[in-house]
């Protein structure tokens, strides 16, 4: 049988990919919404909750469609290796996946109602991606405690 | 990865040429990652410069760091795919070789590193652009040696 150990490596540095594909990603959010030339983080928080950047469905859409793949597809890589964790029962590894799914198309699609007038406020906006972050966090803390 | 590590599939033609491919499809993803990062960034400390700092001189603007962060957000995503394929192919047909944890942990370090020096240059100067010079070329020669040594024990047991 192969030394499955050595296996772990990969996946230990993977977590570690994924925190800095996070951070990477909401940096690029806030500089989207104006942190580059505003006072700094929470006030680029209170101009997204109170008038966010105006986006039009061409650039909701160039965001994203390479981000429903990537989305997708790190959610599933991260998530598929709880079938092999004997410390964390494969039923709550299940809930989070599949959240995870709901929150990252939350995530991406959130901006809709800002482009169609229907929100003026960013909150949603705000609220999705910390739903996501959070649980994404969640997931990669249950693989980091199955290693 | 479960498929990859099942006892069952040891003998499997199909697996072997489905790694095969995969890793071919690697090689041509990593000769073109180099040449993407000629065009976007450069691949030389002048050509880099230009691109980070701008050129007065030739009314180069420097990049954005909207730009810069993108690039860096996608680099991380892509190479974190890549070498997770990559080490689990590598470590399936190497699993007894001495050498194999450090070779993988070096490969990881160094595709992580890689990009938050691009960043880190942006803003403490060119010493970390050069730095990511070094790390981009040396992750990219050694992931290509990987591939190649996955390809000779595939195709030639």
């Amino acid at each position: 049988m192969k030394d499955l150990s050595l296996y772990t490596i990969p996946i230990g540095y993977m977590i570690v990919y994924v925190v800095l594909i996070l951070i990477s990603g909401l940096w690029l959010f806030l500089l989207s919404q104006g942190l580059g030339s505003s006072e700094g983080v929470m006030y680029t928080i209170q101009n997204v909750i109170n008038a966010p950047e105006t986006k039009s469905l061409e650039g909701i859409i160039e965001v994203a469609t390479p981000h429903i793949f990537a989305m997708g597809s790190l959610v599933f890589v991260v998530a598929h290796f709880m079938l092999f964790s004997t410390k964390i029962a494969q039923k709550h590894a299940l809930i989070v996946a599949m959240l995870l799914f709901v929150f990252a198309l939350f995530d991406i699609f959130a901006y809709l109602p800002i482009t169609f007038g229907l929100l003026l406020s960013g909150w949603i906006k705000l609220l999705s991606m910390l739903l996501f972050v959070l649980l994404f966090l969640s997931m990669l803390a249950m693989v980091g405690f199955s290693l | 990865m479960k498929f990859l590590v099942t006892k069952d599939l040891a003998h499997s033609r199909l697996l072997t040429y489905l790694m095969g491919s995969v890793v071919f499809m690697i090689l041509i993803y990593l000769g073109l990652d180099t040449a993407l990062h000629s065009y976007a960034i450069g691949l030389d400390m002048p050509g880099i410069e230009a691109t980070l700092f701008g050129d007065a001189e030739n009314f180069v603007e420097p990049i954005l760091i909207d730009s810069l962060l993108l690039q860096v957000h996608i680099d991380l995503f892509m190479t974190l795919f890549a070498l997770l394929i990559l080490s689990s192919i590598y470590i399936r047909l190497y699993a007894n070789k001495p050498m194999i944890k450090w070779t993988v942990h070096f490969l990881f370090m160094l595709g992580m590193l890689t990009p938050l020096m691009l960043l880190l240059s942006y803003f403490a100067g060119n010493f970390f652009a050069y730095m990511w010079l070094m790390g981009f070329l040396i992750w990219h020669i050694l992931a290509v040696i990987m591939a190649f040594v996955i390809l000779k024990r595939l195709l030639f047991r």
